[in-house]
């Protein structure tokens, strides 16, 4: 039982209750409170794999930008109504069927799954090493990466601007 | 890897400070404060004014492209950091990289410009 060992169990823990709760809780604000607390330790799990960059993107993408922009989406909808508990005992039945076959998939696939040796020095200047694997191997990725930002972009700007013109008529 | 564990053991105890600096401090207060409620100050403080209607009302389509555009600058400037700090190491060619990259993201912010999703109105 070493530090690291109990810090990401604690992780973990965190992580999977966020996700609980947010599937339980009845306000959806309340419910993106829940998302937060997964978003941050998950970024915890993500120091103890000494990925620290990736860490400091979680918290600045997920639980920044990706939050906000679930709150926007709460603000723009109708959402007084507290969520009511739907489905019948079959389809509860068929839920936790699939959440089992899921888990065992899951389990199976992972089981004897090999990432080869563990890397070393990984968090050694951390941001610098992204930087130079970035820029130097994966650089048609990082320029798709743009083009699917900019698809992103003028999507947002097409969809939001109809919105707005049926809202005028 | 030792010194990188005990470097975030401080970052725990920040964290632990920062938990138990609110929860003492309200706790404290509520022993400490009197309580003696009435209508009058239960109502939500809206500049002197009578609240009226209700507080979460449904926002204007509008401010959803604002916080679309701020998520995607945001992965934008993601990209930058490790550039930044990388770049004595790469030299020019990165420079064109990401000088492709923000071009790319610039013919976005002008097509957002130019279909007027910037003015506010």
């Amino acid at each position: 039982m070493s530090g690291q060992y109990i810090a990401f169990f604690v992780l973990a823990l965190i992580a999977l209750g966020g996700g609980i709760f947010m599937l339980n809780l009845n306000k959806v604000v309340h419910m993106v409170v829940a998302l937060v607390f997964t978003f941050v330790s998950i970024a915890g799990i993500y120091v103890l794999l000494s990925a620290e960059f990736v860490a400091a993107v979680q918290v600045l993408i997920y639980s920044g930008a990706i939050t906000i922009i679930m709150l926007f989406g709460i603000m723009l909808t109708r959402h007084q109504d507290d969520g009511q508990s739907t489905g019948s005992p079959l389809r509860k039945a068929f839920a936790l069927l699939g959440t089992v076959a899921f888990g065992a998939v899951m389990y199976i696939g992972i089981r004897t799954l090999d990432f080869g040796s563990e890397a070393v020095g990984l968090h050694d200047k951390n941001t610098e090493q992204i930087g130079i694997a970035i820029y130097s191997k994966y650089v048609i990725p990082f320029e798709l990466a743009s083009v699917l930002l900019l698809v992103a972009l003028i999507g947002a700007v097409i969809l939001a601007k109809k919105d707005d013109k049926e809202a005028g008529e | 890897m030792n010194v990188y564990v005990n470097s975030y053991v401080v970052v725990f105890v920040f964290l632990c400070l920062g938990i138990l600096l609110p929860i003492v401090a309200l706790t404290a207060g509520r022993f400490l404060r009197p309580h003696a409620p009435n209508a009058a100050k239960q109502t939500t403080y809206e500049s002197g004014l009578d609240p009226f209607h209700d507080s979460r009302v449904q926002f204007n389509v509008r401010y959803y492209i604002f916080a679309l555009l701020f998520v995607i600058f945001d992965v934008e400037t993601v990209f930058l950091y490790p550039w930044a700090v990388a770049f004595e190491k790469l030299g020019a060619f990165a420079l064109i990289e990401m000088l492709i990259f923000v071009v790319m993201l610039l013919i976005g912010l002008v097509y957002a410009w130019k279909k007027k999703v910037l003015k506010w109105m």
